[in-house]
């Protein structure tokens, strides 16, 4: 087992051309993997998350959201992590990745109402691999991990 | 004293700061360096056959050290056991890297000269292997146009890295020779020793993979002085080796053992031409639309991107590739 990369630092957006940084002060994760803005991705792990192995590069368009099933027993009573799902463009790779601390809510709602109308031959690959992806029912459970419960219970001023 | 003379050739087997030994006619002579060595001296070109040939201009040499274990050289004998080296003789390889010394400037060190086969040791623990510095040591190799046996020592500690078989399939399918040996029980070392037979090579690695117990176990009157690694789970080697030696083999040849080496960086490669110096990816330069100006590395339809993704390329190779790539 060789011992992984270095984050690569900060980078713009092959999509939407923003700068991001890769500081885990802003992200709250060690492997800056998508933009904060458009959510896009770069194919370039292969066999684990940051291993920074894959030559193919392509972009990933994120294409829905998934809920990952988590050891930590908050994570457990909320029903899990939120995930993002993407799917590259080129090879058609999908993986799972953490939403970060600063990714755009807006954008994260907009692909999770976009997902309602995937194909059924992408949802059945993702099947396959174990990633279920979320439906319109389960919109209230992104809504709560979004922006928490405040929202629900009309505390937040001006809702 | 004529120093044209045949009989005034020596071979440098040691060197230590200002200092080289040279073996000549079965004998050992303590050297220094004539200061003409580290100049080169620039003479007006309008008529080299002047014989009243007046000095232009003198250059320093962009070398570290301009003479290097290996190194035919010239010497003027002194007549005490000492002497005085006036000349090197050009090479016919040279295994050199950037030296790592502080400034602008970056010079030459070449390690080992007139080389035949470059021998990059590693340990299955104790240290761990850092693969990523033995693709350093192929380039370089490769570079030099030396060929290279990869020795992987300490297979008795095999137990501490269990899936090293695949690690060291990857380099068996690009064609490297591999060999497992172990100093401590003795395993492999006649087969190391075969290898090693009638030709001068050099043994590279970091410190604490074994490389002076290899030589102990190669050639056992030696006596060469060998540290445990210290103690940790990294288990890194202490730097115990400290200068360049060159020892004659009873069964014919010569081995050079190096102090260990961290950094190796490449020396005289163009990133332009370092997939050619990954075997595995030499056939598949020039062969996408960008031709030869293609960089492996974002170009749509790159024919190494694809062979990777193919698994004729391994990622982990690639990987190193696009380090080196980085660096130069």
């Amino acid at each position: 087992m060789r011992p992984r990369l270095a984050s690569f630092g900060d980078f713009r957006c092959a999509h939407c051309h923003a700068l991001v940084s890769s500081a885990h002060l802003l992200s709250g994760v060690n492997n800056r993997n998508h933009c904060p803005y458009c959510l896009w991705s770069c194919h370039l792990d292969l066999f684990a998350a940051g291993d920074r192995l894959s030559a193919c590069k392509a972009p990933m368009k994120p294409i829905g959201l998934t809920m990952k099933k988590s050891r930590n027993k908050y994570q457990r009573e909320r029903g899990g992590e939120l995930m993002l799902v993407h799917e590259c463009v080129e090879c058609r790779t999908l993986s799972i990745n953490r939403i970060a601390a600063d990714d755009d809510s807006e954008t994260v709602m907009a692909v999770f109402t976009e997902s309602f109308a995937l194909g059924q031959q992408v949802r059945s690959r993702c099947q396959g691999q174990g990633i279920a992806i979320l439906d319109a029912d389960q919109a209230e459970a992104v809504r709560a991990q979004l922006y928490g419960h405040i929202l629900e219970r009309g505390l937040l001023i001006g809702v | 004293m004529n120093i044209n003379d045949e009989d005034d050739i020596a071979v440098v087997f040691r060197k230590t700061l200002g200092h080289y030994t040279v073996r000549a006619r079965g004998r050992e002579l303590d050297c220094v360096l004539s200061s003409l060595i580290h100049k080169q001296l620039i003479f007006p070109t309008a008529d080299p056959t002047s014989l009243r040939r007046t000095v232009r201009e003198v250059r320093e040499i962009d070398h570290v050290d301009p003479v290097a274990i290996g190194d035919r050289v010239r010497y003027v004998e002194a007549g005490d056991g000492r002497g005085m080296i006036v000349e090197v003789l050009p090479r016919h390889t040279k295994l050199s890297r950037p030296a790592p010394v502080p400034g602008q400037r970056v010079f030459e060190q070449v390690i080992v000269s007139n080389a035949d086969l470059v021998l990059p040791v590693f340990s299955l623990a104790n240290p761990t292997p850092r693969w990523g510095l033995l693709d350093r040591y192929l380039v370089s190799a490769e570079a030099a146009d030396l060929p290279s046996l990869i020795v992987i020592n300490k297979l008795d500690l095999a137990w501490k890295n269990p899936g090293f078989d695949e690690e060291i399939e990857i380099y068996r399918r690009v064609g490297y020779p591999v060999l497992l040996v172990s100093a401590i029980t003795g395993e492999g070392v006649e087969e190391l020793k075969r290898a090693l037979q009638g030709r001068q090579s050099v043994l590279v690695g970091k410190s604490g993979v074994g490389k002076t117990s290899l030589l102990n176990a190669i050639q056992p009157g030696l006596g060469l002085r060998v540290k445990a690694v210290g103690a940790g789970e990294i288990g890194k080697g202490r730097h115990t080796t400290t200068h360049l030696e060159m020892f004659a083999l009873d069964f014919g040849g010569a081995l050079v053992d190096t102090p260990g080496m961290r950094e190796f960086g490449l020396w005289d490669v163009a990133g332009e031409d370092l997939a050619y110096l990954f075997p595995e990816m030499a056939d598949h330069v020039g062969q996408c639309k960008f031709g030869l100006s293609c960089r492996h590395d974002q170009e749509p339809g790159c024919a190494i991107r694809k062979a990777v993704m193919a698994g004729t390329i391994s990622p982990y190779r690639y990987q190193s590739y696009m380090r080196l790539r980085e660096e130069l």
